[in-house]
Parts: structure tokens; sequence; C-alpha cells
């Protein structure tokens, strides 16, 4: 199903209510548009924050689930309500669950490099740069994640997880000082 | 069980990091608040980073070996904000919803109660021996 993206928050914000209350009314699959618009940036910070494609999967699936039972308690922003599911749903496996599969399988991206040497560089980075992410402390990684991997702004984060720009600021440059710190040995 | 969905890891608010327990203090070391460094490279770095100034240019060989390794690391970073959600985890999603519309949730005061005659004729039995009794303890007053 294609999706128009909407031209403004407040937009998003009427489309997304429209669509809450069609499902509301018994419309099952219109919340297939909600997954549809919303799964790829939730997915992407599921597997940040885990490390593991299959994780993020399961993970991205309950919270969807979730939403969708408590979808007429959605006040405000269904995608800022989605992420903290998502969100919580990644802290509670991190702090519960032994981890054993920490690196990203699934690549479905055309490789930008020319060479074996620099594609096997990139796959050595890529394990390395996971290593690293996770020994960092649930709210670094989470920042780290969502400023370099999901590309938000400050404000947005800040928007998302109730803080503000200067505590965010402050966790991401930590976040930094800590992966350069255990990566810069080998690459720098 | 409802989740908390406001929750936010005990993590800072208002500009401020929440006091740390002594048993947090045993975290690893990334975890611990450690003062930045604050040298005049890695402010370069993180402003730069955060799109706040240009990428840095004439440093010391440190310096750039540093700068190097952030753009390798923002090149990974780069191809993983393209990552798409596995086709199959939509289909699995919407198959795995349950059957039921979700219901509005409305406070207990508003929610309709089916009562049996018999409740209810106990019930009013009840309230009128308990007007009863209120009435005779106010005559022996």
């Amino acid at each position: 199903m294609k999706t128009t993206v909407p031209a403004s928050p407040t937009d998003q914000l009427e489309v997304d209510q429209d669509i809450i209350s069609r499902v509301l009314a018994g419309n099952r699959d219109a919340f297939s548009v909600l997954i549809n618009r919303y799964s790829d940036p939730l997915y992407r910070h599921a597997l940040g924050m885990t490390g593991s494609p299959d994780v993020a999967e399961d993970i991205l699936q309950m919270s969807f689930i979730k939403a969708y039972q408590h979808l007429a308690e959605v006040r405000g922003r269904f995608d800022a309500w989605v992420f903290r599911i998502v969100a919580n749903g990644c802290k509670d496996w991190l702090k519960n669950i032994r981890r054993t599969h920490l690196s990203y399988d699934e690549d479905d991206q055309p490789s930008g490099y020319s060479t074996p040497d620099e594609e096997l560089d990139r796959t050595e980075l890529r394990s390395d740069l996971d290593k690293a992410l996770m020994t960092l402390a649930p709210s670094l990684r989470e920042a780290f994640v969502m400023k370099h991997v999901e590309g938000r702004s400050y404000e947005e984060m800040a928007d998302l997880l109730g803080t503000t720009v200067g505590a965010l600021k402050m966790r991401v440059h930590r976040a930094r000082e800590a992966l350069q710190a255990l990566l810069e040995e080998k690459y720098a | 069980m409802l989740d908390n969905l406001n929750a936010r890891d005990g993590s800072g608010d208002a500009g401020r990091e929440r006091p740390r327990r002594a048993s947090e203090h045993v975290q690893p070391l990334s975890d611990r608040e450690v003062p930045l460094a604050g040298t005049a490279t890695s402010e370069m770095i993180n402003r730069w980073l955060d799109g706040e100034a240009p990428e840095p240019v004439a440093l010391n060989a440190e310096s750039t070996r540093q700068v190097d390794l952030w753009r390798r690391i923002e090149e990974e970073s780069e191809r993983r904000r393209h990552m798409v959600t596995p086709a199959h985890v939509k289909a699995q999603i919407m198959a795995a919803l349950p059957a039921d519309v979700p219901q509005v949730a409305l406070p207990w005061w508003k929610k309709s109660i089916q009562v049996s005659p018999v409740v209810a004729l106990a019930a009013a039995a009840g309230l009128v021996a308990l007007g009863a009794a209120i009435g005779n303890s106010m005559r022996l007053r």
C-alpha cells in the first residue's frame, strides 16, 4: 500500500487520528497504513539498540500489537507514542535478556566499495562498531543511535525522549568519546 | 499489564541528570559520570558531527586520524540509516493483530453495569433498612 507523506506535523497528526478513528470503528486493515508509515525508523531504532535483526523484528511486532490493543489511549502524536513503546521494549530486552547475537546479518544496500580489501575492511568496522556500541550504557547508546543511525535532530530527540537538547548533546558527546576510545587504537 | 509509556529510564529530565545510586558505580566505564575531555579537537569534531561546523582541516596527525575514523563511522551510519523493515515483518504484524477491534477505554463511572432483578431487589431492601435504621437513631435523640 502506498502512503503519502503529509506536508506538516499538523497534517500528519490529523491523518494519523483519522486512521486511528477508522481502526477503532472496525477497519482493522487501516492499521497497516500506520505500520507502513512508521515501521522503518522504529526498526532502525530497535536494530541499533539490540544489534540483532531477529530481536528488532520481535520488538517491532510486539510493539505494534501493543499499540493496536491500546489504540484508544493515544493522545497526541501516534509516532511519538509508538516510539516510546518500542524504546521501552528495547530497554526491557537489554535489561532481561542475555545477548547472543550481536551482528548485522542483513544488508540490503548495494555496496559502494569497489575492492575486496575495502569490503573486508568495511565489514570489520561494522562488526567492531556493533561490539563497541553494545558496551555503552543504554542511555548513551540510545542517544547515539538516534543521532547517527536514525539521523534525528537534537530537538526531535528531545521531543521523543522528553528531555532537553543540552542533556542529549552531553549523552551523544559521551558516547562518541567512548566509541573513539574503543575504536581509535585499531582504526585511527 | 499496561506499559508505562512515559517512562524515561530514569534518565535526565529538565536539563539535569538524575542522581546516581551507589549500585550504579559498578556499571561499565562508559556509564559513569566522567567529565568530557573538552580538548579543542574533540570540541571541533563534535561540532562537525553535530552539523554546526565544517569538517576540521589543518589538524595535527592524531586529530587527522580521529577525523578519518569518524568519517568512516559516518559512512557506516549512513548505510544503516537506509535500512528498511523486512517486508515479511509488516505482513507478520498484520497477521498477528487480535481479531477484536480495540476498545475505547472508559473511566469506571462511565461504564454501564448489568444488575439482575434479585440483586436490584436486595440492594433496594438494604437501602430501605439503612434508611429505617438512620430514622430510628435520629428519633431516639
